[in-house]
């Protein structure tokens, strides 16, 4: 039993779980409203992006690195799926645009970061600005409505089963399918040693370049098709679109045990990271915490997740693939 | 003699001159100056709102012959606004119509634009009261009062006259909306007996949305989570009147929504009847007067004193007190006439 | 005898030469760029960011990073407001902004050196309690009419120059802050904190005091930018300066400083701070879109890291193929 006991704390995700729970039961004891199938399903929805982009961005925290371009990217791929359709194009075709746009951000990121071996916070802001600059420029005052979205995916965005929205369960299996990756597959696990001895990792045979330049275009990839997910989700897609969603995503990794030092942390822990942060926003306010104090409190539990997390993790072994059987 | 002669001269210079000036160069509209060069200045320039806004100007702009710029920040801050007026004062421009992205801290370098000889017109969004002397008038939509009690009159309209209501505001620190909210208390009590606050006061139950579209759905759950007994929400603003109609389409709720909406955004909810009615003026109109006003002004024959008028196109407007124009009250929008008005703006 | 031989291209020193040229550039091609108004206004408007820049360089050189400054600075301007509101005399309520300032610097000290927290992360959140704290004092109401004897300082120039009074303490600061990095132990001990913490603490540098005081410092700036912000707008908002954050690491790591740390000038920042405002003024001059010159500081920022990585990967191959 108690072996077993150890075995679970031991996983790192499992702080972050816990505290989802409480936050939920505390809340959900003082306003039953929160608990309902309705509250749940805001939840749910709520984090649907953050959530899918958390997962993308897990997999370059890992590896020691950041990406800021992510909520540019993102804005940029809902605004062009919307933009092509009301042209008449058939979905898979837009699906491909956003995809097709993230992917060569990622691999504009990824070449300079990889190959040029530049800093990739450096790059990834710099990235950012441009995206966002032609984004702009092209979507000038425009506004992409219901009417000119894709029907599919304003039907998922409206969709849910069980109770759950379409758009969670989708980011859910993204986690997972990701998770299930980075344990297993061989190139995957490379990412982590990575993250822990960059230097190591290269002497160890680990073709460092051409991972990180996979693992940017990967997180390229999730963030166009997170544009899809964005525009699912609110029916429309302007120039301000994904505007600040990096820093969202980024504390929602951290928070789930993807720890900036790199090494550590998995996609589905960020995914338990997103929905901790938004079940925290929606109970300040169905707790009736004043509007005004709202953020400040938000912030201050935001450091009280990271040091939590911190404090934890130096008494418990990171989640690496390096088991080392005891 | 020499005396006479620089008299004559003087005089034969003043003569000429004066005939000089009161040729209008190829002045399309009488009164105004051809050829002025006129700055229109948005809280920020990526927004559709702002977009109908600064076609009105560009059609008054060809009517009265001036060369007019469409330009602006990219974030809706003062800080960022002022860069751009510092290029106004560098470049020369003879007039500015701006709406105040923040009602104080563009003021210092407003003045600085005046003292440099500019011609200064707020539109959409004015400076604080206490500052109106840096702009020769406001031209605004409609009285604050009057616009937050239409908002009022529309949700009772769909509530049928009784049930708690909230707000669903754009950032807390909006003059605009703070204006109109503030009308709305004193007016539901007073005319709508049956109606109340969710928050118990109306100060407790507005809601910020920051104009954001994520932030503003959050918000309206966060309502329907607080106060799941809610009747109606009113959302001075388009993008939370948006974010409101959508979320209540895919929450399927019964919740009435109104508000400030552009009718090319809210179509399809009025159209399928999430929404009953929208209101709005039309922000081709604000751009267009605001231009005028600062034409003439710039050409000296309008100087925006309570109680002065001016022409635009073919209307005749006033100024009132606190030398704020109103262009009168907001359209409405519902079934019978969004087919027509989701086509102009 | 080409700039690859000879004396080693660094970054800062390609700043410096950038700023000449767009200053040249920008002369010609408009006649509005190099008028002592226009100058006058570019220092204005970089003040702020340049105060925040001179403590960040220390903190990104030691390995660390800050991004609440601009939160900082939005709640020390609000202490000052909501003071100045209650009748306080407005000296007194910069003082107790100043420290409030230091006081934020001091938190973020706390966490990175006593709880050991990564500083991207806990300033992230310590980014969304400052701003929160602004929305707490002041709510939804700026505040607006500060006596204008003060605002006065904010906004206009020295006399008989075109330079505003925020340049006296662009001047002291920026003297101070190059003699610290460059000339004193406090310097030599910033950058070996940042080339490797452990060696540094093994020759006997206290690291975690000296993270500590970085930190508060740089709180402290955030707080004088806070004041200057405040007078140059004559008002205190709770919503301002945000998004300065990127801009004030931006022009750091443009002016050279390594995100590594270890690494950067502090002539390299300053030359990078004037740039991107001489750049933005230029461009705006020769009216190119607000959404243009995003995409100008995004491919800026690209090529501050780029060339110099480029010139070194040419210069490695050329010492491969010499013998």
């Amino acid at each position: 039993m108690r072996a077993l006991v150890d075995r679970v704390t031991a996983i790192r995700e499992v702080p972050v779980f816990i505290a989802l729970v409480l936050v939920v039961v505390v809340t959900g004891i003082a306003n039953p409203q929160f608990l309902s199938a309705s509250g749940a399903q805001d939840i749910f929805l709520g984090v649907a992006v953050v959530a899918t982009l958390a997962v993308g961005q897990s997999v370059i925290i890992v590896m020691r690195h950041v990406d800021l371009s992510v909520g540019s990217t993102a804005g940029f791929a809902a605004y062009l799926i919307g933009n092509e359709s009301a042209r008449n194009h058939g979905l898979i075709y837009c699906l491909l645009v956003a995809l097709a746009l993230g992917l060569a951000v990622g691999a504009v990121n990824g070449l300079l970061v990889a190959y040029l071996k530049l800093p990739s916070l450096v790059v990834t802001l710099g990235s950012m600005y441009v995206v966002r600059g032609i984004f702009n420029q092209i979507a000038a005052g425009n506004t992409i409505n219901d009417s000119q979205a894709p029907k599919f995916l304003g039907f998922v965005g409206r969709n849910s089963i069980a109770h759950i929205p379409d758009l969670f369960i989708f980011a859910a299996i993204l986690a997972f399918i990701v998770s299930l990756i980075m344990h297993s597959a061989r190139s995957a696990r490379d990412l982590y040693a990575m993250g822990s001895n960059p230097p190591a990792s290269a002497l160890v045979g680990i073709p460092v370049a051409r991972r990180t330049f996979f693992a940017f275009l990967a997180s390229g990839a999730v963030s166009g098709i997170a544009g899809a997910v964005l525009l699912s989700r609110f029916h429309s897609a302007d120039a301000n679109s994904g505007l600040g969603l990096e820093l969202n995503v980024i504390a929602a990794c951290v928070v789930g045990g993807v720890a900036i030092a790199g090494g550590v942390g998995t996609p589905y822990g960020a995914l338990i990271g997103a929905l901790l942060l938004q079940s925290i926003t929606l109970a300040l306010g169905a707790l009736g915490v004043s509007q005004f104090w709202q953020q400040a409190v938000n912030g201050t539990l935001l450091i009280s997740a990271i040091s939590l997390d911190r404090y934890l993790s130096s008494r418990i072994k990171p989640t690496t693939i390096m088991r080392v059987s005891s | 003699m020499q005396k006479k002669l620089i008299r004559a001269t003087v005089a034969l210079v003043a003569v000429i001159g004066l005939i000089g000036a009161a040729a209008p160069s190829q002045a399309a509209v009488s009164g105004i100056k051809g050829g002025l060069k006129i700055a229109i200045m948005p809280k920020q320039i990526n927004n559709g709102y702002f977009t109908a806004w600064a076609k009105g100007g560009a059609t008054a702009c060809k009517e009265i012959g001036a060369r007019c710029t469409y330009l602006g920040p990219t974030q809706a801050t003062g800080a960022a606004q002022v860069q751009f007026i510092n290029q106004i004062i560098q470049k020369k421009y003879k007039v500015l119509v701006i709406s105040a992205a923040d009602q104080n801290a563009i003021v210092p370098a407003l003045n600085k634009a005046r003292a440099a000889g500019i011609t200064i017109v707020t539109s959409d969004a004015d400076v604080d009261p206490s500052a109106a002397a840096s702009r020769v008038t406001a031209v605004l939509p409609a009285e604050s009062a009057r616009i937050g009690t239409a908002e009022i009159d529309w949700i009772a309209a769909a509530t049928g006259g009784k049930g708690k209501i909230a707000i669903l505001s754009a950032a807390a620190t909006a003059a605009n909306q703070n204006a109109w909210i503030a009308a709305m208390g004193p007016y539901l009590t007073s005319k709508y007996p049956n109606m109340s606050w969710v928050g118990g006061t109306v100060d407790k139950s507005v809601f910020y949305g920051d104009d954001d579209a994520t932030k503003s759905v959050a918000q309206f759950d966060a309502i329907l989570s607080q106060y799941p007994d809610v009747a109606g929400i009113v959302a001075p603003t388009t993008v939370g009147v948006l974010a409101a109609a959508q979320e209540k389409k895919a929450k399927g709720a019964s919740v009435k929504v109104t508000g400030l909406g552009l009718p090319s955004q809210m179509a399809p909810y009025i159209e399928d009847g999430t929404v009953e009615k929208v209101g709005l003026w039309n922000p081709i109109d604000l751009g267009y007067v605001a231009v005028y006003a600062g034409a003439r002004a710039a050409s000296g024959s309008f100087k925006g004193t309570v109680g002065s008028t001016f022409k635009a196109g073919k209307k005749t407007y006033k100024v009132t007190a606190g030398g704020v124009t109103y262009l009168g009250d907001p359209f409405t929008f519902d079934k019978s006439n969004i087919a027509t008005f989701k086509k102009i703006y | 005898m080409s700039i690859l031989q000879g004396r080693k291209f660094t970054w800062d020193k390609g700043v410096m030469l950038l700023l000449v040229v767009t200053a040249i550039v920008g002369s010609f091609v408009t006649p509005y760029f190099a008028t002592s108004s226009n100058l006058s206004f570019v220092i204005q408007d970089i003040a702020e960011i340049m105060l925040i820049a001179l403590p960040m360089t220390f903190l990104i050189i030691a390995g660390e990073i800050d991004l609440s400054v601009a939160s900082a600075l939005s709640l020390v301007s609000s202490t000052i407001g909501i003071l100045f509101r209650h009748g306080w005399p407005f000296g007194w309520a910069i003082v107790v902004g100043l420290i409030v300032g230091a006081l934020c610097g001091a938190l973020n000290g706390f966490l990175v050196t006593i709880l050991g927290l990564q500083s991207l992360a806990v300033t992230i959140g310590t980014l969304a309690l400052f701003r929160g704290l602004c929305f707490v004092l002041l709510g939804n109401q700026p505040v607006n009419k500060l006596p204008t004897s003060w605002t006065n300082l904010g906004y206009n120039s020295i006399p008989h120059t075109f330079l505003p009074y925020s340049f006296i303490l662009l001047v002291i600061f920026g003297a101070l802050a190059w003699v610290l990095l460059h000339y004193t132990r406090l310097g030599r001990w910033t950058f070996a904190v940042g080339i490797n913490v452990e060696a540094a603490k093994f020759s006997g540098i206290p690291v975690r005091r000296l993270k500590f005081a970085l930190f508060t410092v740089t709180g402290l700036m955030s707080g004088i930018a806070g004041v200057v912000y405040t007078l140059r707008f004559a008002s205190a908002s709770p919503d301002s300066a945000s998004g300065y954050e990127l801009g004030v690491i931006a022009a750091v790591l443009f002016g050279g400083v390594s995100i590594a740390g270890g690494i950067g000038t502090l002539w390299g920042v300053l030359a990078a701070v004037l740039e991107l405002g001489v750049i933005r003024s230029v461009l705006q001059l020769i009216d190119v879109s607000a959404n243009a010159l995003l995409i100008v500081s995004g491919a800026l920022l690209l090529i501050s890291v780029a060339v110099p990585r480029a010139i070194e990967i040419l210069r490695n191959r050329r010492e491969l193929i010499t013998p």
